[in-house]
């Protein structure tokens, strides 16, 4: 898919860009308004993800001039600000979703997948990573073609892995993408474990590999690479 | 009290106190001066006796005249003023008169002359005087108290005007307060400094909101930057296991100072009242809900629940109601001990929470301060509780707090 990323500053925006185009997707990026605009103007993107303070403009009037010129594209605003306010006023005006920074980089890439899975394919795409098939829209995992009977945890976790397949995911990003600001770090990380034992052994049970890679205590892998 | 009661109290004092004082010389003023007036009487008539002894040789007629006895020749002369009580046959009681002796010659002879006037009647003018007197004062003083009463009160009105203006004066509403001119001029220096020190304030109040944003904006896109970049060390195949180690702490130290920020950043927009909202929240779907969202790690710490929750309503931001909820019973989950138990209390008047957990250390006005933590194993930051706290004083709830070996017993009053 074409990503456009609008953010002021460019070291973050090419970690974004950098991250996305590991997952092979095509993008640009755009440091300030006067580039966003003539940019969205011009090319035809899937997903534009906006950074409400740039430095000659607000990322707000990006996304209302989209909706002005009917520019059929997904966006995620991504903004410092967490200000509720805002928030609202982005998702009012036409915005699909919103992040709060500082965000981590698979949690964008799961939003801007999910986003892109319900515009373009109104989300009847699977996603199928070898033996693992999953139709994220009824909440369905098929390992070798066997349905898997999972916990909405445990569906969320598998969902976010095979999203974010081949990188390394900390327990805080899992955490933070499972509970939010629901449970402390120190109790979830027990958590995630145990939800990943069990998933190992479900995955097993069906005749799957064990693709979860734990990765020197800091959090896990979800790949077929050796 | 109020000035106004103040002084008029003082007033009221003065008045009491000195009113005897003065009623008691006014008494005596108006005896004296009547006694003065009967003496000139007399001293008169005794002058116009002698005058006519003088003149004729023989004792006038007088009918202040009551008694005139001879004494011995070589007796001194001698006058004097006496208050004396003498019986009257016809009233049948004692009466006061006033009396005048003198001696006079008459021919050869010495007189002793003793002249009278009643003072019957002078004690009744006394009286009357006296009592007209106090009547007048009386009515002076009352009416001097209310018309001064008055007048404070019409002087003072800007002033209460002024008063009430910045009572409801509120730094997050943009609204100038504009104070009323009274053309005295201590009220006009009031409102000079009352005007210069809002001013000052909501410049500050500015500076402080702008520089938070600032704060918070500035500090979360380095630390994504930061955070980025360490995940691609831990990623780089080429760091060693000690390296791996160090870039591990450091990611985690840069998660928890995210976290301080986004915490600190609420903390300085409630004391900033940037949640105007005053909605009739209730509070028991915000901890059904909140409940829903942890029955996992509940089940997962093996907590027995048991949750009491009537219907409640409270007014106040659904926001910030979330946010104290989740933190009190989030605190409750995470310093439990496995196996233990939470139990929930709802009703209108409070919200109470019991939990095991284990021993603390800490003073409990210290574990509402910021970044107070109970015990030090666990990485909350102690914000949870300072966070909690502020919402209570926005909306005025009480926060009280016991614990007794390793059972803790949290109580959110609603009226406090």
């Amino acid at each position: 898919m074409k990503i456009l990323v609008i953010e002021d500053n460019v070291e973050l925006l090419q970690d974004i860009k950098n991250f996305l185009e590991r997952e092979g997707n095509v993008c640009e990026i755009a440091p300030d308004y006067k580039t966003a605009y003539m940019k969205v103007g011009i090319f035809p993107y899937d997903i534009l993800v906006v950074d409400i303070t740039l430095p000659d403009g607000n990322g707000l009037d990006i996304i209302k001039e989209t909706k002005k010129e009917n520019i059929d594209v997904g966006i995620i605003i991504i903004s410092a600000k967490n200000a509720l306010g805002d928030k609202v006023y982005g998702l009012e005006i036409g915005a699909d979703d919103y992040l709060t920074k500082p965000f981590y980089l698979p949690e964008l890439n799961a939003r801007i997948n999910a986003l892109y899975r319900r515009k373009v394919y109104k989300g009847s795409k699977e996603i199928v990573f070898n033996e693992i098939r999953i139709k994220p829209e009824k909440h369905e995992v098929f390992v070798n073609g066997r349905p898997m009977t999972l916990t909405k945890k445990e569906f969320d976790i598998i969902h976010f892995f095979v999203a974010n397949k081949n990188r390394l995911l900390t327990k805080e990003a899992i955490a933070e993408h499972l509970w939010g600001d629901y449970i402390e770090m120190a109790d979830s990380f027990k958590f995630i474990y145990t939800h990943l034992a069990n998933l190992r052994k479900k995955i097993a049970e069906l005749g799957g590999k064990d693709y979860i890679k734990s990765i020197y205590r800091v959090g896990y892998k979800f790949t077929d690479w050796e | 009290m109020k000035l106004l009661t103040k002084t008029h109290k003082y007033y009221l004092v003065f008045l009491v106190a000195l009113a005897p004082v003065m009623i008691v010389v006014d008494y005596y003023l108006i005896r004296y001066m009547v006694n003065i007036e009967v003496n000139e009487i007399l001293k008169h008539e005794s002058e116009r006796i002698k005058f006519q002894l003088e003149k004729e040789g023989e004792l006038p007629h007088s009918s202040y005249m009551f008694d005139s006895t001879p004494v011995d020749e070589t007796s001194t002369p001698f006058s004097q003023f006496n208050d004396t009580l003498i019986f009257e046959t016809y009233a049948d009681k004692l009466i006061p008169y006033r009396t005048y002796e003198f001696t006079a010659l008459v021919g050869t002879e010495r007189l002793k002359i003793s002249l009278r006037h009643i003072l019957l009647e002078m004690n009744e003018l006394i009286l009357g005087l006296f009592a007209a007197t106090t009547l007048i004062l009386m009515l002076l003083a009352t009416g001097l108290f209310f018309i001064s009463q008055k007048i404070s009160e019409w002087a003072w009105k800007p002033f209460f005007r002024n008063l009430s203006k910045l009572k409801n004066y509120d730094i997050t509403q943009k609204k100038q307060v504009h104070l009323e001119a009274s053309g005295i001029s201590e009220f006009e220096a009031l409102n000079q400094v009352a005007t210069a020190l809002m001013n000052q304030v909501e410049r500050d109040f500015q500076n402080l909101k702008e520089f938070n944003e600032n704060i918070s904006h500035e500090m979360q896109t380095p630390l994504a930057i930061i955070r980025n970049k360490m995940v691609l060390l831990l990623e780089s195949q080429s760091l060693g296991e000690k390296e791996l180690q160090w870039v591990q702490a450091a990611y985690q130290e840069a998660n928890k100072l995210s976290k301080i920020g986004k915490a600190l950043n609420l903390i300085s927009r409630i004391e900033n009242r940037e949640f105007p909202r005053l909605d009739s929240v209730d509070v028991r779907a915000i901890i059904d809900n909140i409940i829903s969202k942890m029955e996992e790690i509940i089940k997962f710490k093996d907590l027995k629940m048991a949750a009491k929750l009537n219907a409640a309503r409270v007014k106040c931001d659904p926001i910030l109601a979330d946010i104290l909820f989740t933190n009190l019973i989030k605190n409750a989950v995470q310093h439990n001990r496995e196996g233990g138990y939470i139990r929930l209390l709802l009703n209108e008047e409070k919200f109470e929470l019991e939990n095991t957990g284990e021993v603390l250390q800490k003073e409990t006005a210290q574990l509402f301060n910021r970044f107070q933590r109970g015990n030090t194993a666990t990485d909350s930051f102690g914000l949870g509780l300072a966070i909690s706290q502020k919402i209570c004083e926005l909306y005025g709830f009480r926060l009280g707090y016991e614990h007794h070996e390793g059972k803790h017993k949290l109580s959110l009053f609603f009226n406090s």
